[in-house]
């Protein structure tokens, strides 16, 4: 496939080179390793976003691994609006909550794609909050374009093909340094999803139907790549284009968000900030 | 009696209101949806805004009164006040009690 099939509106507008730089000016690292509980994922999203924020790391792009099933409320979301705890109880679900925005996602280990960008703000300056979402989106729906997959960015956070949402991205910025993780689906299992999450009921019961446009479609679906080949493909294209070195977690890191995901993503007082 | 509203921004974002009114009051009021907020902590400003307004107010009155809670330099994304206004109209004018968790 010839290289501009897959680009988008960013690599081919008059400012192309300006965002191009943007990203070549960053020296990225990839950090790639085993599976970790959800409260993990979450403590080193704040803590990885803040060491980038000091300097003392290097912008980074995270593939996260999980050892469980899990929820992911966004920050303002209600736990009992969102999660049915008999359902999650049964499914073994791991309930937390993250410090960006947006909207809850049911994960299990092999059916979930997930990563983090952790990058200084220099990367979004002068952006808006959505701009920023298209222009760190874009990467992804390359490597999405080049499986085959038309994927394309619906504001404001979504990543979408014709036949329905991948998943989605949310932002934050914190301590001079912007966090932008996204949450997509390669496989699912709906009847898992609408016994552990509520939503999926609530909008069955109020539309007779579930709402199409927002219908998850995972990549299974529109690739034959396996999991693991969609990551590594996700990886080589990021590298391709703005140049990837490896790297991985310090030991301090490791230590600062086991004492975060303790204290905070596991206390009852965090998870029912909003009850 | 515990009052639910919910109303969904015309970019799909979902705003949620719990309330009470107590004494034409509105009263243990909690905001929450699948919005962006930055700071995070700007949702402390909209809660205390609402908390103790009349449960008469309409919605421009209460968009008003969440507007001038925001600290300088907040940012809505994909919600704004009128957005909560609604939700919180909805609550009172006929939210049914919310089920039980």
């Amino acid at each position: 496939m010839s290289g501009d099939a897959n680009k988008s509106a960013w690599e081919l507008g008059p400012r192309a080179d300006e965002f191009r730089a943007r990203w070549l000016d960053h020296d990225w690292q990839l950090v790639r390793g085993g599976p970790l509980p959800a409260e993990m994922h979450m403590a080193l999203d704040e803590v990885l976003t803040y060491a980038v924020g000091r300097g003392e790391r290097k912008p980074t792009l995270r593939i996260w691994e999980w050892d469980t099933n899990a929820v992911i409320l966004g920050r303002f979301q209600s736990v009992r609006n969102e999660v049915d705890p008999e359902g999650a109880a049964r499914h073994n679900v791991n309930v937390v909550r993250r410090i960006t925005g947006g909207g809850a996602m049911f994960t299990e280990p092999q059916n979930a794609i997930t990563y983090s960008l952790y990058a200084p703000e220099s990367l979004v300056k002068g952006m808006s909050f959505i701009d920023s979402y298209a222009f760190m989106d874009d990467w992804v729906l390359q490597a999405l374009r080049g499986m085959g997959v038309e994927a394309v960015y619906k504001p404001i956070n979504d990543i979408s093909s014709s036949q329905g949402k991948i998943g989605g991205a949310a932002q934050t910025r914190r301590g001079g340094a912007v966090l932008h993780h996204v949450m997509a689906a390669y496989d699912m299992n709906p009847a898992t999803m609408l016994e552990v999450l509520r939503i999926g009921r609530e909008k069955l019961s109020d539309k007779g139907s579930v709402s199409a446009n927002k219908r998850v479609t995972p990549l299974r679906e529109q690739t034959q790549m396996s999991r693991e080949a969609v990551l590594d493909r996700l990886v080589s294209t990021f590298d391709e284009l703005y140049e990837l070195s490896p790297g991985s977690l310090t030991a301090e890191e490791v230590e600062a968000a086991e004492k975060l995901a303790r204290e905070k993503f596991m206390s009852d007082e965090w998870l029912y900030l909003l009850p | 009696m515990a009052l639910h509203g919910e109303y969904k921004t015309p970019g799909g974002k979902l705003v949620v209101v719990d309330l009470t009114v107590q004494n034409g009051h509105l009263s243990n009021v909690a905001v929450s949806g699948d919005f962006f907020l930055e700071p995070p902590e700007a949702l402390d400003n909209i809660v205390a805004a609402l908390e103790g307004a009349s449960s008469q107010a309409n919605e421009t009155e209460l968009a008003r009164l969440i507007e001038a809670s925001l600290p300088e330099g907040a940012e809505l994304i994909g919600f704004d006040a009128a957005s909560v206004a609604v939700a919180v109209r909805r609550a009172v004018t006929d939210g049914s009690p919310r089920e039980r968790a």
